[in-house]
């Protein structure tokens, strides 16, 4: 069956569902709205079908709350519809590709429906199978890393895509589980570019499908395979735009290649989207992609008035981290990003639950005090960053020990520089850029604070070597394109070295890049003076 | 390894693996491998110093979780105690092999090197040591310190 989901929901869902499905009228602002179109052949009755493939389709752009309540609802309406139990535990799962998994509760949830699946028996073997397939990554859930679920969940997915291979459900989320394996650690990104094939025959088949575009966009997010997400990116908030989540996924890639202005229109309606849905950690991880993006652009205004309005949003709780790392780290680069040393020192934290989020406006405070001269303050807030660090060695918590690890090196090479220790202080800004280099930026956020090979670009820059910040700053650019500071910088270096034509270069992409932009900044002046045209 | 490693881990014994809030929001939830009874088990067994008991069921914690480079290293460090030092070398090997900047594992098999003689082998890892730390860290410490006992004997 394939059923194109468009606006308004309700009338032809609702009278296919003989009006059972009251959820979907309950909560118009929360579900009006194209999703995309999903074809799942399923074995229940046919009044469930719309609300099933509607809900299949909010699992593919991760609605979590409203498909968690829909799936439960049609199993409610149709006993016999067991794969719904299906959608309901694979959809409490959460984001797969955060690698957090549920939480125990919802673990519980899922573990009883599923037992409620398998005892009403799916009436087709490739139901059961699908069941199966998600009970792999519950069964034993309570004695298993997530690392061990994960692995099994892509088995067992890996298996259906096999025995149904002319099944695109199957061969779609056997893509999305298998990209939900790849290790930030692993920069060949080998599980994420096998997602990516599966994913990209299935996207000249089913242009339209949620999934196949957000998981291409997602298969396609790291530094030197993000252009090729490019096309997904572009598709998929116009494929499900009534999903908060499908609004923002595109910026991932816009991020990644620089593509500030397609970013703050894609997050703008992610914010709205989800303030109006009242999933309010998205709409701070919408605001702080958004800021990121427009303090790019140098429209200091609007990433400051975007930033405002995301921090007046309740609602969210310290627990949140999608809250709590956007909110602190909205902060921290609106200062850092206009290198408002003063400001930065003054930031407060945000009180969370997560040592790593903590640390952003430590590392601001430290790094603003440091390029303040104020070294004492610099080395309390080196203190605060050893602390969250070992809290998170303590937790075991290895990928984010890692990153503090990167802004404790890189504070305590800034404060060895202003020390007058210059060879330290490169050294251990080297040493924090390499690190950083080898570990994969997180999907909470849409890049760190501040790139460390950019800041010891300009630390290189205060210690006149010109030609080493240069290269420091143009390695960055692989990794980081697009960006005021850095293009600012190599500007500054390309100038000290005398190359007065790779300055103006990069004074004309400076000015290129701010062209909307307040231009306030003193950074813009003097790069249109270089470019010649002041 | 240090008292005050062993101290952590019999605090940890009582209070409960990692504090209940640090897992929300966390990339991987480590504490999952807490959770396993094996795992809890054998690191509760290096708290007693039973270290037969530690192996055993760290190893049965090893076919669930065969990629934890703490699990390796609390192998390690348990075949250390009983003198299996082939065995110790192998697990601490896979530990700093799954985490290259493993600074426990590093110190131990530095110690674990000077307990059958090979003072270059200790200073490999101190070497190892000296790129990770750039910060002070105590592993380094501690290492540094053993080899000077060493070669004061």
């Amino acid at each position: 069956m394939r059923i194109r989901l468009l606006p308004p929901l309700c009338a032809c869902a609702a009278l296919a569902a003989g009006g059972a499905l009251a959820h979907d009228d309950e909560s118009p602002a929360k579900l009006a709205g194209k999703l995309g179109t999903v074809n799942f052949a399923n074995s229940c009755d046919p009044k469930v079908q719309p609300a099933f493939e509607r809900a299949v389709a909010m699992l593919h752009s991760f609605v979590y709350n409203v498909a968690e309540k829909a799936f439960a609802e049609i199993f409610d309406e149709d006993p016999t519809c067991a794969i719904a139990t299906w959608g309901y535990a694979s959809i409490l799962m959460s984001n797969p590709l955060a690698g957090i998994g549920p939480t125990a509760d919802n673990a519980k949830k899922a573990q009883a429906m599923l037992a409620r699946g398998r005892a009403a028996g799916a009436k087709t073997e490739r139901e059961r199978d699908y069941i199966e397939a998600v009970g792999a990554y519950y069964d034993g859930w309570e004695t298993r890393p997530e690392k061990e679920r994960q692995i099994l969940r892509s088995k067992a997915y890996q298996a259906v895509a096999a025995k149904y291979p002319d099944d695109d459900e199957a061969q779609i989320f056997n893509a999305l589980y298998l990209a939900s394996t790849q290790s930030q650690a692993d920069q060949t990104y080998a599980a994420y570019l096998q997602a990516a094939a599966v994913l990209e025959r299935e996207f000249r088949k089913n242009p339209d499908h949620p999934g196949v575009a957000h998981y291409l966009i997602h298969s396609y997010d790291a530094p030197p395979i993000a252009e090729k997400g490019l096309p997904a990116a572009r598709l998929y908030a116009s494929i499900a735009p009534a999903a908060p989540h499908a609004l923002h996924m595109p910026s991932h890639i816009f991020t990644r290649v620089g593509s500030w202005e397609e970013s703050v229109a894609t997050n703008r309606r992610s914010f709205q989207a989800s303030t109006a849905s009242g999933d309010i950690p998205e709409a701070y991880h919408a605001s702080d992609y958004a800021v990121y993006a427009l303090l790019q652009l140098g429209r200091d205004a609007d990433a400051k008035r975007t930033m405002d309005e995301a921090m007046r949003v309740t609602g969210a709780t310290p627990a949140q981290t999608a809250y709590t790392y956007g909110a602190s780290a909205m902060a921290a680069r609106y200062a850092l990003e206009r290198g408002d040393w003063k400001s930065a020192m003054r930031l407060q934290v945000i009180p969370s639950k997560m040592p790593f989020t903590d640390a952003n406006t430590y590392f601001a405070r430290a790094l603003g005090a440091a390029r303040s001269g104020d070294i004492a303050q610099a080395q309390a807030e080196a203190a605060n960053l050893a602390a969250a660090h070992k809290a998170l060695e303590e937790a075991k918590n290895r990928y984010w020990a890692t990153e503090v690890e990167v802004q404790r090196l890189a504070i305590a090479g800034w404060i060895a520089h202003k020390q007058g220790d210059a060879a330290e202080g490169v050294k251990l800004m080297r040493a924090a850029a390499d690190l950083e280099d080898r570990n994969e930026k997180h999907i909470v956020t849409p890049g760190r604070i501040v790139p460390a090979r950019e800041l010891l670009g300009d630390m290189l820059l205060e210690q006149s070597q010109p030609a080493a910040a240069l290269k420091e700053y143009e390695t960055s650019q692989v990794r980081e394109p697009n960006r005021f500071r850095n293009y600012y910088g190599s500007m500054v270096a390309a100038r000290a070295m005398g190359d007065e034509a790779k300055a103006r270069q990069y004074a004309g992409r400076l000015v290129t890049l701010t062209e909307k932009g307040d231009g306030t900044r003193p950074e813009i002046a003097n790069a249109k003076m270089v470019f010649g045209q002041r | 390894m240090r008292r005050a490693a062993i101290a952590a881990l019999a605090a940890t014994m009582t209070l409960g693996a990692i504090p209940g809030a640090f897992a929300e929001g966390y990339e991987s939830k480590p504490e999952a491998a807490e959770r396993d009874p094996d795992y809890a088990a054998g690191k509760k067994a290096i708290a007693d110093k039973n270290w037969g008991e530690a192996i055993a069921r760290l190893m049965q914690a090893e076919k669930r979780d065969p990629d934890n480079p703490d699990l390796q290293n609390w192998l390690g460090y348990s075949h250390r105690n009983l003198k299996h030092y082939e065995a110790a070398f192998k697990h601490y090997n896979r530990a700093i092999e799954l985490d290259p900047r493993h600074r426990g594992a590093h110190e131990y098999v530095g110690e674990t090197y000077l307990l059958v003689g090979n003072l270059a082998g200790a200073e490999r890892h101190l070497a190892a040591l000296r790129e990770i730390c750039l910060l002070p860290c105590d592993e380094l410490k501690d290492l540094e310190a053993a080899i000077a006992r060493y070669k004061q004997r």
